[in-house]
């Protein structure tokens, strides 16, 4: 089965005060139908800017844009903004991460997912839709779902809000639906109830879902493959069970390793020394090998492939081999 | 002070804001000489309040906070430089804590005049404190839009012990901070408690970071203590529904380790209008009928764990 998605080559760049910001350099992704793929990174890896790029939302000072995004056949980069248009909201939709400021405040939610829907279905009635909507919010938990479609966002939860997003994005049925970060603005508990509202919903959504976090734990009880970034670049993907029970990427297993463990107390916390890669270097060696404890000569003078690593699996380092 | 007294003490702490909002609810809780006690709690628990209380910042509407046997209210009306210098805070945005318009060196030779430090000395000192956490000396003539993050949070520390404190209060010190550098941090502040003999309260929502670092934990929730207890045995044996529910979301990367997440209905109500009988009970799966009406008092349910509780024990969960 094709991938629902085959990102190849995309590169971002940025002109800035410092020179020319690297933000992805040559991404190499497949999305499968019906996946759901955790990106994980740290701040400045790239992986809100790869979800921008699948949705095309990208900032306005981008010196360039290259490489395809091929989804279904047709290659997004090269669709003009109309013919984009049509495919947001559509074939892609995305929940942000910010529930407070992702609703229009001057409009009911009733308003919202309405629009949603008139959007997807053009001619659905007004009854239909109102109908639609209020079995949209009961599926993702809001009891009193015809009451709340007469309420304005302020008069909800942050909780509230960010089911009624998920509500949005499910109305529109996407083939792909992008998550960024959806449960880092909300409390600890109230993260739960959003969790398991998506591991429920997951079962009955046939589309594919890029889910981006910086909480590994997270990642590992929802999603099906991990894609992991760091400078702009993906250092390791695969299926997700396997790419944390045996990292072949360095920085992979460094990332586990500053996971605090939950039974170990006591003794040194680790983390990985020196700092992420500057966006506006020019990568001429691996990407990790300034913080990489295996790093030799060969890692500092050439970029390394991402290559096959075992079934499904794929790695950027030279060594993987004879580190495993 | 003898090793182990408590040093920081707040007896029946209330907070009223607007004569409405209950941010802190009859809190008692005491920090022993060189502890460090953990506060975990939701928005709008009351955490940043007690932090603020502590160094002075919050009034008080009843109940007194003690530090060193004397009450902070006294200390401050007395010899507030004095105070100030014993407790100090670690800001949450380090970025933010720093003036954008003063040089980092400006910032830090804040307190020789605040405080009438002499000159010399103190900045000897304070050359010696930027060696310590590896700050290159040049940083004090950079402006705070020229260094990292990781490097704003290292020049909130050093300020910090330019004071020589006591106390440190450090809310959310990791918040924001990348997991390959929240380890570096962490290790600093434990190195730090050993040398200069520092007592801390850490406010965290990262709980890995409290069952790492923290010798005790307090669990907040809507203004009140819930459970107090040491925190290798708060976090083997959660005795409160809402500590046992809170721990249980934190999902573990090694699927051996993960078990089901206790998902409570609703979130936190209002501090304004708070439940009457326990506070949680509108949440608590094991709640009874006695819960909606019978406040629960905090009280000690074995040695060094108090809780706020009647059915305490009821949501246990199983551990490995």
């Amino acid at each position: 089965m094709t991938p629902l998605v085959s990102i190849r080559k995309l590169t971002l760049e940025a002109s800035t005060a410092r020179g020319t910001a690297h933000i992805l350099r040559g991404i190499d992704l497949d999305i499968g139908r019906g996946r759901i793929v955790g990106v994980v990174g740290e701040s400045g890896s790239g992986k809100s800017s790869l979800a921008a790029c699948l949705i095309r939302l990208l900032p306005a000072n981008l010196t360039r844009v290259s490489g395809e995004v091929v989804f279904d056949g047709t290659d997004l980069l090269a669709l003009d903004e109309t013919a984009m248009n049509a495919w947001r909201g559509a074939r892609i939709a995305m929940i942000f991460q910010d529930p407070m400021t992702a609703l229009n405040p001057l409009f009911t939610i009733g308003t919202h997912l309405a629009d949603v829907l008139r959007r997807r279905h053009p001619g659905v009635s007004r009854k239909n839709a109102t109908a639609r909507a209020a079995a949209a919010l009961a599926s993702v938990g809001i009891a009193d779902a015809p009451l709340r479609l007469s309420s304005y966002p302020h008069q909800l939860s942050g909780g509230m809000r960010q089911r009624v997003l998920i509500a949005m994005a499910l109305l529109v049925e996407p083939d792909l639906l992008l998550a960024d970060e959806p449960t880092t603005a909300l409390d600890a508990t109230v993260e739960a109830q959003i969790v398991a509202l998506l591991e429920d919903l997951r079962r009955g959504f046939a589309g594919s879902i890029v889910f981006i976090s910086h909480h590994l734990g997270l990642v590992a009880q929802l999603c099906d493959d991990l894609c992991v970034m760091y400078g702009g670049t993906i250092v390791e993907t695969g299926p997700v069970a396997e790419v944390l029970a045996k990292p072949r990427h360095p920085y992979t297993r460094a990332l586990l390793a500053c996971e605090l463990d939950d039974d170990a107390e006591g003794g040194r916390l680790v983390s990985i020394s020196g700092e992420v890669p500057d966006p506006v270097t020019e990568h001429v060696a691996c990407v990790f090998a300034p913080r990489c404890p295996h790093a030799i000569d060969a890692c500092r003078s050439s970029v390394p492939a991402l290559r096959d690593a075992g079934p499904g699996r794929r790695a950027a380092c030279l060594r993987f081999e004879e580190l495993a | 002070m003898r090793a182990g007294a408590p040093l920081v003490e707040f007896e029946s702490v209330s907070v009223v804001f607007d004569r409405q909002v209950r941010a802190l609810d009859d809190v008692t809780l005491a920090i022993r000489q060189g502890g460090i006690m953990g506060l975990v709690g939701e928005s709008g628990s009351g955490k940043s309040t007690l932090c603020r209380v502590l160094v002075g910042l919050t009034p008080l509407s009843s109940g007194t906070v003690s530090v060193g046997g004397r009450r902070v209210q006294d200390q401050l009306a007395q010899e507030p430089l004095a105070f100030r210098r014993r407790t100090q805070m670690l800001l949450q945005d380090a970025v933010a804590s720093l003036s954008p318009r003063m040089t980092i060196g400006r910032t830090l030779e804040e307190p020789i005049a605040i405080h009438k430090l002499p000159r010399a000395a103190t900045l000897e000192r304070l050359a010696a404190i930027l060696r310590r956490l590896s700050l290159p000396p040049d940083v004090l003539a950079k402006y705070p839009h020229q260094i990292s993050g990781g490097q704003a949070r290292r020049i909130g520390v050093a300020r910090a012990l330019l004071l020589r404190p006591e106390i440190i209060v450090a809310d959310e010190p990791t918040a924001g901070l990348d997991v390959s550098v929240q380890g570096d941090l962490l290790n600093l502040l434990l190195d730090l408690r050993r040398e200069f003999g520092l007592t801390y309260l850490l406010v965290s929502h990262n709980l890995n970071v409290i069952r790492r670092v923290t010798g005790h934990t307090a669990v907040m929730y809507l203004g009140q203590i819930v459970e107090e207890a040491a925190t290798r045995d708060l976090f083997v044996a959660p005795a409160h529904p809402y500590t046992a529910a809170l721990l249980s979301t934190n999902p573990a990367v090694d699927p051996r380790k993960r078990h089901k997440a206790i998902v409570l209905q609703g979130e936190i109500p209002s501090a304004v209008n708070p439940p009457a009988g326990c506070r949680f009970h509108t949440r608590c799966p094991v709640a009874q009928a006695r819960c909606a009406s019978d406040p629960p008092a905090l009280v000690e349910l074995e040695a060094g764990r108090r809780v706020r509780c009647h059915f305490p024990f009821s949501l246990g969960r199983q551990r490995h």
